[in-house]
């Protein structure tokens, strides 16, 4: 007897991915920027050995970002970078959980804690990088946003607090 | 809502009095009959290995290799010499005995045995092992750090003088067997830390920010089997019974904090025992409460008051739960783990204070605080810490 089935495309989700795939760059740029400006991120990736490479990555085919450690900063290096070559990944599972932390629906702390991620490499390492990427989320974003993706909106002056933003967001922009 | 939880623990538990007898059974299960056992020689010394032995009286299989000689946290070096052992007497399963270092130990042989490796190096981290491992069957000694239930394994490099990291489901054994007569030896000021341990664990897990209905169930249950047992076995140690709820309340614990991690108190241990060498399972007694209050005062959700308050029944019991009022619960829960920890002072002398270890000097606490914070842990407390803020509670623990 034949038995009737069928398959199927699975599709993608279009416009998330594209959402994702836009604030994956700007905040590889901006990770940049923050390396070149700001003392406490300065100060965290003081330790990374020289050609260490960070990747956040959207499982299972991206999008992603990577940044490498070079000359006491961090270089991005865009979206295709190859995950074998990079020392830290750290993988969101699913497009669903990255549009979450990337609408700041939910934190990144929160997010880790949640599992929604998985971390490959060193966990020392990956943590401060996320410290970095708070930073950086206080930098680009509005305080309501911020509070929402952060455990505590931190307390900064009024030069780091506003000029350091302008100076980030133009750093983003430009890629300078 | 937006909440997700991620809950695994595959481990088998075999338990009860001469539990340890059911090992060539379970041994057959998996498919092994040649293990490898690791152990120290605190637990030789003790006449534990003696009862592991007997087990397999009837049994058929050969009791050995036995190395019995895994050092205090553990080694890089020894787990690669006990790599080839393993090979060399084609073994084809491993039975740890022992206490943390020596569970952590045999995870390290497991890895390298499996992945038909050298060194270990290569596989530290998280996401480095892609495959299961061979069967493995831990049987603690102490009812206290959960390793045979958790998913991570510390090693300690002496050579470059650091402590490696080792992440992931795999390491996870097939069997832990819980028998009342592993732990009875276990000397006073040993059953207290490791109790403590056990005890913030649960705690932990219960309040920080990977909380989940499945761990909370467990760690629940471990925090009232350890208020009721830990004090009365410390007293009597022979108490057989007791022994068995400890070591039955130190895996759940580690069940609850292995599926939801821990906070602010394992981010200070951790980085206490590495630069003091102050044991564990005594760093976490002495910070739990200090964490408890500094969490606490900081958070301004409520969420960690919620939490802690409820902590107070399985704690002292539902009359005392149900005649404090909301607002003092917490409070009171503080208050119930200094009262233990000065019970346990007075029975066991484990000091109550990071001073009266001995081993932390105050000019030493801005080192601690610094090292601490780059301590995975650090994300699962629920207040944010910064440097002054660690140095803060560490100062109020000296």
């Amino acid at each position: 007897m034949k038995i009737r089935y069928y398959q199927k495309k699975p599709g993608s989700k279009v416009f998330k991915t594209q959402y994702v795939k836009i604030m994956c760059f700007f905040v590889g740029r901006a990770l940049a920027a923050v390396s070149k400006v700001d003392q406490e991120v300065k100060e965290e990736i003081a330790t990374l050995p020289e050609g260490f490479t960070f990747m956040l990555k959207i499982l299972p085919y991206g999008p992603s970002l990577a940044v490498t450690y070079q000359q006491k900063r961090l270089r991005y290096e865009g979206g295709n970078y190859p995950e074998e070559q990079a020392d830290v990944v750290i993988m969101i599972k699913n497009i669903e959980a990255a549009f979450l932390l990337f609408t700041f629906q939910e934190g990144t702390a929160l997010a880790f804690c949640r599992d929604r991620m998985a971390v490959k490499g060193d966990l020392t390492t990956a943590m401060a990088i996320v410290r970095c990427l708070n930073i950086v989320e206080t930098y680009l974003l509005p305080k309501f946003l911020a509070k929402k993706a952060l455990k505590r909106y931190p307390e900064w002056n009024f030069f780091r607090k506003h000029l350091g933003r302008i100076v980030i967001y133009f750093r983003t922009l430009t890629g300078i | 809502m937006k909440e997700y939880y991620e809950f695994f623990c595959p481990v088998k538990m075999v338990v009860g009095h001469k539990a340890l007898d059911h090992i060539p059974y379970e041994l057959d299960s998996l498919g092994a009959k040649h293990p490898m056992f690791i152990t120290d020689q605190g637990v030789v010394s003790a006449g534990l290995l003696k009862h592991v032995e007997n087990a397999f009286k009837n049994s058929g299989m050969i009791i050995g290799p036995v190395f019995d000689e895994v050092p205090a946290d553990s080694s890089l070096t020894v787990v690669n010499q006990l790599a080839s052992l393993y090979q060399d007497q084609s073994c084809d399963s491993i039975i740890a005995i022992g206490g943390g270092s020596v569970i952590d130990t045999a995870k390290g042989v497991n890895i390298v045995v499996s992945e038909q490796a050298t060194d270990l190096m290569k596989f530290t981290g998280a996401g480095a092992l892609k495959k299961p491992l061979k069967p493995f069957i831990v049987i603690p000694t102490t009812a206290g750090t959960g390793s045979e239930v958790t998913l991570v394994a510390v090693i300690a490099d002496h050579e470059k003088d650091q402590k490696m990291l080792f992440t992931s489901y795999f390491l996870l054994p097939n069997l832990a067997v819980l028998d009342s007569r592993m732990t009875l030896t276990l000397p006073p000021h040993l059953t207290a830390a490791t109790g403590m341990d056990a005890l913030t664990h649960a705690v932990e897990a219960y309040s920080c920010l990977g909380k989940n209905p499945l761990s909370d169930a467990y760690a629940f249950q471990a925090i009232g089997l350890i208020s009721q047992h830990l004090i009365p076995v410390t007293k009597n140690p022979q108490d057989k019974e007791r022994r068995l709820q400890m070591a039955q309340a130190s895996t759940m614990a580690g069940i609850a904090f292995s599926n939801s991690m821990v906070g602010l108190v394992h981010t200070l241990g951790h980085t206490i025992g590495a630069i003091c060498h102050v044991p564990h399972g005594m760093a976490m007694s002495i910070l739990l409460p200090f964490v408890l209050e500094y969490n606490l005062k900081n958070d301004p959700s409520g969420d960690y008051q919620q939490n802690i308050s409820q902590l107070l029944l399985p704690l002292l019991g539902d009359e005392v739960y149900a005649s404090t009022k909301h607002e003092y619960r917490a409070d009171k829960v503080i208050t119930y783990i200094k009262r233990m920890k000065e019970q346990l002072y007075q029975l066991t002398k484990m000091p109550r204070t990071l001073k009266e270890t001995g081993k932390v000097e105050e000019a030493q606490l801005e080192e601690i605080a610094q090292a601490s914070l780059g301590d995975a842990s650090i994300t699962y407390n629920p207040v944010e810490v910064e440097f002054k803020e660690a140095l803060a509670v560490l100062k109020s623990a000296y």
